[in-house]
């Protein structure tokens, strides 16, 4: 990773060369400024590199070896969940069928397209427990906003004021951006000394104009929220709903259902938990799934089984209306079916449980040198403390980066937020697809860093 | 349960490494892991979901699914409205699906992440050029919501929660708009479009910025029509009156147009799928805001700079991460946690590959093939351009049919002869958008217009 800077295109650029023969043995080079507003034509050039195809493959190619991905080793950045990425589900997704069918096309044309994400509504509510889905937002926050905009007219609907939105405070920070994009206003609810949702504090926070609590669970602190049922019946017991940001869904496959545990409205990740790509920060997919009270609300399309086809549901006068120009993610969903039809019930099950299994692990192979913040087993992440470090947590994890280790979640690199008096803190997420010797590794690193750092050389 | 044996999918332990890491742990099994979850919660059966497939099954299936879908290799596609068939050179998919792009994470972590971060800040160089504008975020989801984040932009900066937005907007993003400013409780004006030219009326436009209760204007070129707006004077009407102008544009345009930073767009928002991005059935795109400095803190998305470490050494970074989400949380300007990462990057392969000649030249064949083929069918009786205003590679026509089964008919020939458009003010069910880009040959060309004709008689008559 430390290689010598590589200069940008337009260093490179060679004008004249090109990388694409834009030619046309039809219309030749037509002059076409007598078709436009004379004013508008422009007199200057963009300002674009020219390179052959060569060139700008070895570009791209240099600029790739100065990247890391889940491909060239263990990725453990604690709430990301960065899994291995199936290939077959590559090839899949690019299918002609698929990538070269147009979004305007008429829906009669299209049946494989709302065959497949018929089912994959299917199994979304299947694995969550919830009763309707819609497939179309186009990450975890814009499925966020999508169920915080269906809360909202949920309300609107039945006529009840409720501003007040309540977030955990170790929520992720989309949700409290989500929050202020429905045009709610947030209160924080604490965390407990356990790292759970502090129960008592909720009481005192909860009544006629909350519209309802937004949680993860487990949460981003790697803890499962135990009190979850109590806290689904004091919600709704004052006519709130209780929101599930699926982050960490990835945990609980075929274990436990947010449906089960009293969410209305939930949307999961399908990078973190149904092993999409993440492509360098996107394209993801974040589809959401509601209960029975909720379903008028998706946002469309919603694939419905009529007769015996598929197709996109044409009469929902109560959605919250279009979210995205299209029908969502298409060429992202259609990974997250193929990954789901891979593993099956057991598979997902499996999934789950060896992610957990892998962070417990962990949690316990460096509790010497990192305790756990948090003294207790813990779901698909850990939240470890650096109090014993010497150093600062970011010299430690430009330690491991020497040693070409991903270093985990910190303050201040990362998606997430810790509460409290938590700066040096860790957040590592191995999930499933680490093997032992892998972890094992991992371990290893970690132990000849943390001794690094304890003999007192601070050299940069 | 039932346990299963082998390790299923993409699962990695064996019975054997279970064991061995439960020892380790002092843990009698799996389950102990779970003890947190209240026996109530905790399912008792499987999930009800089909078996598991083996690679050649599950390409069998979904490969099925895919073939009874038709799409522009079975038709002859003139489907536009805001989603294009353009070639994407084979680069583009042999550079993403290397897995140090395709299968990393958000580049949070700069010395991990250089080439990443290099990659999207020439993406930021390049569309700040075609746009026209100097600060460029590495994305938002499409061109539907980087008009509605826009559209909050002018909301925030000018304090002001009315904007006027033209009623010619793709009417699906028109939708999109109104959901996003439904959530913030922005008022949302739609200024109407002349029905002489397809223009926005200007008249309309001063009347509903007079009362200075507007943020700014949120206009579309080519617009629903495919008709170009005068942006230049659409944007001095929004400055007279004190309001910010944000255009959104096709970045195709720029091959042949100033961009619209130059013609005095405060902010342009595009949907850029038309820069290597394959249809996809509507996704995922690429949606991209450009604005000046000034206004910089209240762009979207997250932007990659320059800095230097603390060793001194010049890097790239994700650099105003004071606006974004997981600093800002509930005041944040940028909601955006995934983007669109990398259609980013094939948007920066596709230009890097056409560069400027090769770009100009695309721009040119697209514009000249859409006026060839708008040439031939005007030919045909009754049919006419619906208006005489400029177009680039999408224009309306006005039938003497009605539009279905017209449609329908081509369809039949495995044409998709193009979009039907309603719009208040012009004749019902009578109203087709087609779209032309480079890569239909005269030949294809020729074939359309033959079999129009024909289907015309028939629906005519």
């Amino acid at each position: 990773m430390s290689a010598e800077p590589v200069k940008t295109l337009l260093e490179k650029s060679r004008p004249g060369a090109s990388g694409s023969q834009i030619t046309d043995n039809d219309f030749g080079e037509p002059a076409v400024g007598h078709y436009f507003d004379a004013s508008q034509l422009r007199t200057t050039a963009i300002g674009l590199p020219e390179l052959t195809e060569s060139e700008i493959v070895r570009h791209f190619t240099a600029l790739s070896k100065l990247s890391h991905g889940v491909d060239n080793g263990a990725y453990p950045l604690g709430s990301c969940t960065m899994k291995y990425n199936p290939k077959r589900n590559d090839v899949l997704a690019a299918l002609s069928g698929f990538r070269n069918a147009h979004p305007h096309q008429p829906p009669e044309t299209l049946p494989g397209l709302w065959e497949l994400y018929f089912h994959l509504q299917r199994y979304l509510c299947e694995i969550t427990g919830m009763f309707a889905a819609s497939l179309v937002p186009a990450a975890g926050a814009h499925g966020e906003l999508a169920g915080l905009l269906m809360i909202r007219a949920y309300f609107e609907h039945i006529n009840q004021h409720r501003p007040i939105l309540l977030i955990t405070d170790s929520a992720h920070g989309t949700n409290a951006s989500s929050a202020a994009m429905a045009g709610f206003q947030c209160w924080l609810v604490p965390t407990d000394p356990d790292g759970l949702l502090d129960m008592q504090m909720l009481d005192t926070m909860l009544g006629e104009s909350v519209a309802g609590l937004m949680m993860t669970n487990p949460s981003t602190l790697g803890l499962f929220e135990e009190n979850i049922l109590e806290i689904a019946d004091k919600v709704h017991a004052c006519g709130g709903l209780l929101y599930y940001d699926g982050a960490n869904m990835n945990a609980l496959m075929g274990i436990a259902r947010p449906g089960d545990m009293g969410f209305d409205v939930i949307h999961v990740n399908t990078h973190k938990t149904f092993s999409t790509p993440h492509g360098g920060g996107g394209p993801g997919a974040g589809p959401v799934a509601v209960n029975r009270l909720l379903e008028p609300f998706l946002p469309g399309p919603v694939i419905i089984h009529n007769g015996d086809a598929f197709m996109p549901d044409q009469d929902r006068p109560h959605s919250i209306g279009r979210i995205k120009s299209h029908h969502g993610h298409v060429a992202v969903l259609i990974r997250a079916y193929a990954y789901i039809l891979t593993m099956g019930a057991l598979g997902l099950r499996q999934v789950s449980e060896n992610a957990v299994l892998n962070a417990n692990y962990l949690q316990a192979r460096l509790a010497d040198m990192f305790p756990p913040v948090f003294n207790r087993l813990c779901m698909h992440e850990t939240l470890l403390s650096g109090s014993r470090l010497e150093t600062e947590t970011a010299y430690f994890a430009k330690k491991l980066i020497d040693q070409v280790l991903h270093p985990p979640t910190m303050v201040g690199a990362g998606c997430v937020y810790f509460p409290g008096d938590l700066k040096s803190a860790m957040l590592i997420e191995p999930t499933e697809t680490e093997s032992l010797d892998s972890l094992d590794a991992m371990i290893e690193v970690f132990r000849d860093v943390f001794s690094e750092c304890s003999d007192g050389s601070t050299d940069t | 349960m039932t346990e299963p044996v082998t390790p299923i999918g993409y699962n990695t332990h064996r019975q054997s490494d279970i064991r061995l890491m439960l020892e380790r742990m002092n843990l009698p099994d799996i389950d102990a892991l779970f003890a947190a979850i209240p026996a109530a919660l905790r399912l008792q059966q499987p999930l009800n979901l089909p078996l598991p497939l083996s690679e050649w099954e599950l390409a069998k299936h979904v490969r099925t699914l895919a073939a009874s879908n038709a799409t522009t290799e079975t038709h002859l596609s003139f489907l536009g409205g805001g989603a294009y068939e353009h070639h994407a050179p084979a680069v583009i998919d042999a550079i993403v699906n290397r897995g140090e792009f395709l299968t990393a994470y958000t580049p949070y972590q700069p010395e991990m992440s250089q080439g990443l971060l290099q990659a999207l800040f020439e993406f930021q160089t390049l569309l700040a050029r075609l746009l026209g504008k100097p600060s460029v975020n590495c994305s938002v989801y499409d061109g539907a919501t980087a008009a509605a984040e826009s559209a909050w932009m002018m909301v925030s900066i000018s304090g002001k929660k009315r904007i006027a937005v033209a009623e010619s907007f793709w009417p699906e993003w028109l939708e999109v708009i109104r959901t996003y400013m439904r959530g913030r409780d922005v008022e949302v004006v739609v200024i109407r479009a002349r029905e002489e030219d397809g223009r926005l009326d200007q008249d309309g436009l001063n009347q509903a910025l007079a009362d200075g209760k507007t943020a700014g204007i949120l206009v579309q070129t080519p617009n629903r029509f495919g008709v170009i707006e005068d942006i230049a004077s659409l944007s001095a009407i929004a400055h007279d009156h004190g309001v910010l102008s944000c255009i959104s544009w096709h970045p195709l345009l720029t091959g042949i147009l100033k961009s619209p930073g130059e013609m005095g767009a405060d902010i342009v928002c595009c949907e850029a799928q038309s820069l290597g991005i394959p249809l996809s059935a509507g996704g995922p795109y690429l949606g991209v805001i450009a604005t000046s400095q000034a206004y910089e803190k209240y762009l979207p998305g997250r932007i990659v700079g320059r800095v230097f470490n603390q060793q001194g050494r010049e890097l790239y970074a994700l650099v105003k991460e004071e606006r974004e989400q997981h600093i800002a949380r509930e005041k944040a300007t940028s909601h955006i946690c995934s983007n669109q990462a990398l259609q980013a990057i094939r948007a920066t392969l596709f230009l890097a590959l056409l560069g400027e000649t090769g770009f100009a030249r695309l721009a040119a064949l697209n514009t000249e093939k859409a006026h060839y083929l708008a040439r031939q069918l005007t030919d045909l009786p009754g049919v006419e351009l619906t208006f005489r205003s400029p177009f680039f590679n999408e224009f309306m026509l006005t039938v003497p049919c009605t539009t279905m089964p017209l449609l329908e008919k081509l369809r039949s020939r495995c044409i998709f002869a193009g979009i039907a458009v309603d719009y208040p003010g012009l004749d019902r069910g009578r109203h087709l958008l087609i779209a032309v880009t480079e890569v239909k040959s005269r030949a294809e060309l020729d074939a359309m217009v033959q079999a129009f004709e024909v289907v015309l008689m028939e629906t005519v008559a």
